[in-house]
């Protein structure tokens, strides 16, 4: 006996084979993107629910997270901007990770920024006069790293002074996009498979119609309403 | 036995992906302008007016935590501006408060002047692109204990919720949808194997 999944995957003839064969590439679209981003989705969907439970105990990570202090020798580098200047402490010092900038330099001795990476952070002033770097080493627990993977772009919405400036940064952001575009296509070729169901079209267009009117009354609807 | 049963999970796969397609184009989208730093349309101008003579409750400015959101609330009606209280932040010497209120589209600072009974109110339009960025980051890790304090926040911080649990949901039946497919399962391994290693090696990157 043929299951059904296997009916509906088995190669047809006739007229409407060419439709055949494009919606079963469909399927097999959704089926592999969903596949690919599957765990990309699942780290996304519970590191957002982490996010929105701060109050969660289990999950508690900034009482437990880790500081330690040291001090480095460090060289003046050859003058340059500051991001520059800031990549070659880092190097002296070898850390890596996305500088940030939280405030406008003071002393043209003096650099001071953080250096950010999921679960870990530094709090570098270095001091060229005396040839000193101190480094604060602050490292949290799994679930503090989940959270900050949820949130590590490199860059702020209203934040001018910081760009992304390291690598892996800009490998996570891209994935990010990804991820993105993938959904917006598994969402399209849903639809389709859904369409393509006659039996199906009413009830479905009931249930999207629910997720679209609740949307909307968000996303547009509050502001005319209110 | 086994016929019914995958008909049922296809046909939850199919309802629940359903309701859920809209969520996950406002995730999907606003995670391009958040993570871009970029919001078309949200520059637009605040438009202000002064309101005078506005009835405030003589203690609010002994009232605390969860009394002084409903006691501003209060206020906030009064001058026909309805949201999500943000934070409040009150200023003790020149007696004011400056309360932004949020709905998704639209941000108003309220600026109310206790002593003077006047509140300047700067209402500015973000368009339809930051209301998405704005429903993406809440109710979010922040001001936790005033979180809630409009009707639509509420709605929403059970949304997202749902949209969590329904995801994983749906994301699970799909896996069941896709082990029936015998003739996918190879494909369909490589890619999930795939998936993994880059995810975790990305993560191993940017952690160790």
């Amino acid at each position: 006996m043929v299951s059904l999944a296997e009916k509906a995957s088995e190669p047809l003839s006739g007229p409407r084979a060419e439709s055949t064969r494009w919606q079963r590439w469909n399927r097999r679209l959704h089926y592999f993107l969903g596949l690919y981003f599957l765990f990309f989705l699942w780290l996304f969907s519970l590191t957002g629910l982490l996010l929105n439970h701060g109050q969660w105990s289990f999950a508690e990570f900034y009482a437990n997270r880790r500081i330690t202090h040291v001090e480095q020798p460090v060289r003046r580098p050859p003058a340059a901007d500051a991001e520059t200047e800031a990549k070659d402490v880092l190097r002296q010092l070898g850390i890596s990770g996305e500088i940030q900038w939280l405030t406008a330099a003071t002393e043209p001795t003096r650099l001071e920024f953080r250096v950010a990476r999921p679960g870990l952070q530094y709090e570098i002033a270095a001091d060229f006069k005396i040839g000193i770097a101190k480094v604060q080493r602050t490292e949290v627990n799994g679930w503090g790293t989940a959270r900050a993977l949820h949130t590590f772009s490199g860059v702020r919405l209203g934040d001018a002074k910081n760009q992304r400036d390291w690598l892996l940064t800009t490998v996570w952001v891209y994935a990010m996009d990804a991820l993105c575009a993938g959904l917006a296509v598994m969402v399209a070729s849903g639809v389709v498979l859904w369409w393509v169901r006659r039996e199906r079209r009413v009830s479905g267009l009931l249930a999207l119609a629910c997720g679209t009117f609740v949307c909307a009354w968000l996303v547009v609807g509050l502001r005319w309403l209110q | 036995m086994r016929q019914p049963f995958y008909a049922f999970v296809r046909d939850l796969h199919l309802y629940g992906g359903l309701f859920l397609s809209p969520f996950l184009i406002v995730f999907a989208l606003s995670v391009v302008f958040l993570v871009h730093a970029w919001v078309p349309g949200a520059g637009a101008p605040p438009v202000r007016r002064r309101a005078a003579n506005v009835a405030l409750p003589a203690n609010l400015e002994q009232l605390k935590g969860r009394e002084q959101l409903t006691a501003l609330h209060a206020v906030l009606d009064t001058l026909e501006v309805r949201g999500e209280i943000g934070f409040v932040r009150q200023l003790p010497k020149p007696r004011r408060f400056v309360i932004p209120v949020a709905v998704p589209g639209r941000e108003t600072v309220v600026e109310l002047d206790v002593a003077g009974a006047t509140a300047d109110i700067s209402t500015r339009s973000t368009g339809g692109w930051d209301a998405m960025v704005y429903l993406h980051k809440m109710p979010g890790p922040h001001n936790v204990n005033l979180r809630g304090n409009a009707f639509f926040m509420q709605v929403w911080r059970w949304l997202a919720d749902a949209t969590v649990y329904l995801t994983l949901f749906v994301s699970v039946s799909g896996i069941y949808l896709w082990t029936v497919l015998k003739s996918e399962r190879r494909v369909g391994l490589i890619l999930l194997a795939t998936g993994a290693l880059s995810l975790g090696g990305m993560i191993y990157g940017l952690t160790r």
